[in-house]
């Protein structure tokens, strides 16, 4: 089954970023290679089960604009971590420079593992009505392309926000510390929850950590969560030295930001909110109706619209506007996922 | 009048400020925000239920009050909702009328050569030393190479030479905004010149008005029947595969439309309404009858169509049957009891008992198990049962469309341009051994293009 090809995919995609990380602090190129191998197989292992699960579904819907697997919660975070895995070798390759690669195999990391926790069927599943429109794979897609954007926006300017902020008391800087601790520990405690439940689909995540049903385990993990955030915070200045050392500078992250919001925004807008305009015009008859999902859509264009004001008119530069990538990317989380857990909506992986 | 001149000036640089735009996105933001977590409900009951998960019952009602007071449970159709929009789009109209005039000046203006002061200041220089007799001729075939519109100036420091390139990109964010402006418009003509409504059709009947979404009925001007309905399930399981609704026009007693077809995703469009599949539902009525077909042992095959309760005569012979129970998805469960799966006709199946010369025997016949039509008396098809389903038709009339798709189109192509093709802009100093780079924008992208371009000056002269 595709799904089984797919998990071996993401299993060297964690694998990636303990070697990553091992690269960074021994400066060792051979091991670089290595990282980069192993995340340029997982990504070339994914497409595999990406056609694979093309198949499947072809031989259920029989045509070929149908059977783009991007129809539910489970395809589309897939194409999530394929897309930003792929973006991100592109920008590896581009300027040459290895230093993301942790962050983006921990997002990878995550993302896979939510797939395998809170009941989210993998299975294939037939095309309801609705979704039976040639626009699905081109909103559908461009979407997540422009998803995949925006998260790796948000890694450089947290690295940036980090690297650029001289008063280690202020929020900005606690901010991305603490979103970096959290992250890391998110990663950790997901790949626990996967593997020491027996029956992981019934599994809530940081059902192995935070949330333990041993109150003695849950009190260590939040101990743990506050340690690796404490550490985040106060080893930073080594963390910065090692980027230093890779000759990361502020301009090129704030460079890279923005390249990457001013490469996704567009992609979004078109994507994202006309296309799904139009599709809604024509499955539904209406091109908008303030939908959680397309009201929270519009909710992050006006962060990203508010990112490109402040700098290019206001002239805002250096870490408040990174800032601002921060936030546009937690709202394109919640746009993402949040709308589908915690509202109610049309959209179809509404239900898990 | 000076006051008053002030006065207009700075109502005037209200409007136009980008301060303005940016706490509005802020605004309009955490007010669509709210609108997707206080349920969205004319009624009380859903709001008090949703805030009573949080506090007290008699809480919630004073909660209930504070809501519907700023209509915070009809956001995006509230005044304060609407005046943001509406400022949103004054901001945008004045910010335009504002900056436009002096960009379009700039491009009329001859250029004049800056002081090497002003240069000097700029965020990017870069200087190379070279020793080249025909140093500004190859730089002018570097630059005229890329694609560069360029002015020569002699100054007392050497020659000055201005390079632009996509210059006229800067008036694509007037375009980005012109087309939002274009959106609101045909939003607004929606509102104004349009509307919205549903229509339940039970099938085998018509209907000549739609129902608006405050609960009025408004008149079509014809009216449109429902011939049949239909539901296609996926293989053994109850997800649907398609649906679709067989329509007719009639205006004024005369048929101008037959035999349309409507899917989801497939609309129909009749003077300038649109009608859209959207629903369905089980809805028994008075002139529902069972379709069946007979097939006798030649071969031959008979439509037979009869009520519930009504006695028909199986063609041929001499036996009477007739329909005594229904059930929309019949389904057989572990023990092999027979059990009604869901509302959906999933499988519909009838219980027909067939009565011979005073003996009665029953048989349920399913419309999807071949095997249980074969019954003692020949091949009895049940096909569906019809005039009992209603199809859900949203029905729109909004003449604002096109403007919202001409809108749409302008806004990728405005925000194509401005954030793909940034305008450049060098300044170059050229002395007799000596080429100085400067670029007022400080963008990681323009040092590289710099070094590009000063390389390709070597790489010719080695």
């Amino acid at each position: 089954m595709s799904y089984q090809i797919i998990s071996i995919a993401g299993f060297l995609y964690i694998l990636a970023m303990p070697v990553y990380i091992v690269y960074m602090l021994t400066k060792n190129k051979k091991l670089g290679f290595v990282a980069t191998g192993i995340l340029f197989s997982g990504a070339l292992i994914h497409i595999y089960g990406f056609i694979q699960r093309f198949k499947e579904m072809y031989s259920i819907n029989h045509s070929f604009m149908r059977s783009i697997p991007i129809t539910n919660l489970y395809e589309s975070l897939i194409f999530f971590v394929l897309c930003i895995v792929l973006g991100y070798l592109f920008i590896e390759w581009k300027y040459k420079n290895k230093t993301f690669g942790v962050f983006v195999s921990i997002i990878a990391g995550i993302t896979i593992g939510i797939t395998d926790l809170l009941g989210i069927t993998k299975e294939v599943q037939p095309l309801v009505p609705a979704l039976k429109s040639n626009w699905l794979l081109a909103h559908v897609t461009l979407s997540f392309i422009a998803y995949a954007a925006f998260a790796i926006s948000f890694i450089t300017a947290l690295i940036h926000i980090i690297m650029d902020t001289e008063n280690k008391k202020s929020f900005k800087y606690i901010f991305s510390t603490s979103s970096l601790g959290f992250m890391f520990f998110m990663f950790v405690s997901v790949i626990l929850d996967v593997v020491t439940s027996s029956n992981p689909k019934s599994v809530k995540i940081f059902h192995s950590t935070l949330g333990n049903p041993s109150i003695a385990i849950s009190i260590f993990s939040w101990l743990a969560l506050f340690g690796i955030i404490f550490l985040f915070w106060a080893l930073s200045n080594r963390i910065i030295k090692i980027f230093e050392s890779f000759k990361i500078t502020p301009q090129f992250l704030e460079d890279v930001t923005y390249k990457s919001i001013a490469f996704g925004f567009p992609i979004f807008t078109i994507g994202g909110l006309v296309f799904g305009a139009i599709w809604a015009d024509q499955a539904w008859g209406r091109y908008w109706g303030w939908d959680p999902k397309e009201t929270w859509s519009l909710i992050t264009w006006f962060v990203y619209a508010f990112y490109l004001h402040a700098k290019f008119i206001r002239g805002w530069k250096g870490t408040k506007t990174s800032m601002i990538a921060v936030i546009g990317f937690l709202v394109t989380m919640f746009t993402y996922l949040g709308v589908n857990l915690f509202l109610s909506g049309l959209h179809s992986y509404g239900s898990m | 009048m000076g006051k008053i001149d002030k006065w207009n000036d700075k109502v005037w640089n209200f409007f136009a400020s980008v301060d303005l735009a940016v706490a509005l996105f802020i605004i309009i933001s955490i007010g669509a925000a709210i609108g997707t977590v206080i349920p969205q409900s004319i009624e009380p009951e859903p709001v008090i239920k949703f805030f009573s998960k949080f506090m007290s019952i008699s809480s919630a009602h004073k909660a209930y009050e504070i809501v519907s007071l700023f209509d915070l449970n009809n956001v995006y159709h509230s005044w304060w909702f609407t005046f943001l929009l509406f400022m949103f789009a004054l901001n945008l109209i004045v910010c335009s009328i504002d900056r436009l005039p002096s960009i379009l000046k700039s491009f009329k203006t001859p250029p004049k050569p800056y002081p090497l002061e002003i240069l000097e200041k700029m965020p990017i220089k870069s200087t190379i030393e070279i020793n080249y007799d025909k140093i500004l001729e190859k730089l002018k075939e570097v630059f005229k190479k890329k694609g560069f519109f360029l002015h020569l100036f002699e100054t007392k420091d050497g020659v000055q030479i201005q390079a632009k390139k996509w210059s006229k990109t800067r008036l694509a964010v007037y375009l980005t905004h012109l087309s939002i402006l274009l959106i609101l418009a045909g939003a607004l003509m929606g509102t104004f010149f349009g509307f919205r409504g549903s229509m339940n059709i039970v099938e085998g009947t018509g209907l000549s008005f739609a129902i608006s979404d405050e609960g009025k009925a408004i008149p079509l001007g014809f009216e449109v029947i429902c011939d049949n309905f239909e539901v296609e399930y996926y293989e053994n399981s109850g997800i649907p595969k398609a649906y679709r609704s067989y329509l007719r026009i009639i205006e004024n007693g005369q048929p101008v439309k037959e035999n349309i077809v409507i899917e989801v995703n497939h609309p129909f469009k009749y003077k300038g309404i649109t009608f859209y599949q959207a629903s369905y539902g089980f809805q028994p009525t008075e002139h529902a009858e069972f379709r069946f077909s007979y097939i006798d042992k030649k071969g031959k095959t008979y439509n037979i169509n009869t009520r519930f309760e009504e006695k028909f005569k199986i063609p041929g012979t001499s036996v009477t049957a007739s329909v005594i129970d229904f059930s929309p998805a019949l389904g057989v469960d572990e023990a092999g009891r027979l059990f009604n799966m869901a509302t959906d006709m999933i499988n519909p199946a009838v219980l027909v008992v067939f009565e011979e010369k005073g003996k009665q025997t029953q048989q349920w016949i399913l419309s999807k198990i071949p095997e249980t039509w074969e019954t003692p008396y020949g091949r009895l098809r049940f096909n569906e049962l019809w005039g009992a389903q209603y199809t859900g038709l949203q029905v729109r009339q909004d003449p604002g469309v096109p403007l919202i798709y001409v809108g749409s189109i302008l806004m990728c192509i405005g925000l194509f341009i401005c954030l793909f093709l940034r305008p450049l802009n060098y300044f170059v100093t050229v002395s007799k051994n000596k080429i100085t780079f400067y670029s007022p924008t400080s963008k990681g992208m323009i040092e590289k293009h710099i070094d590009e371009i000063i390389k390709e000056m070597k790489g010719d002269k080695a």
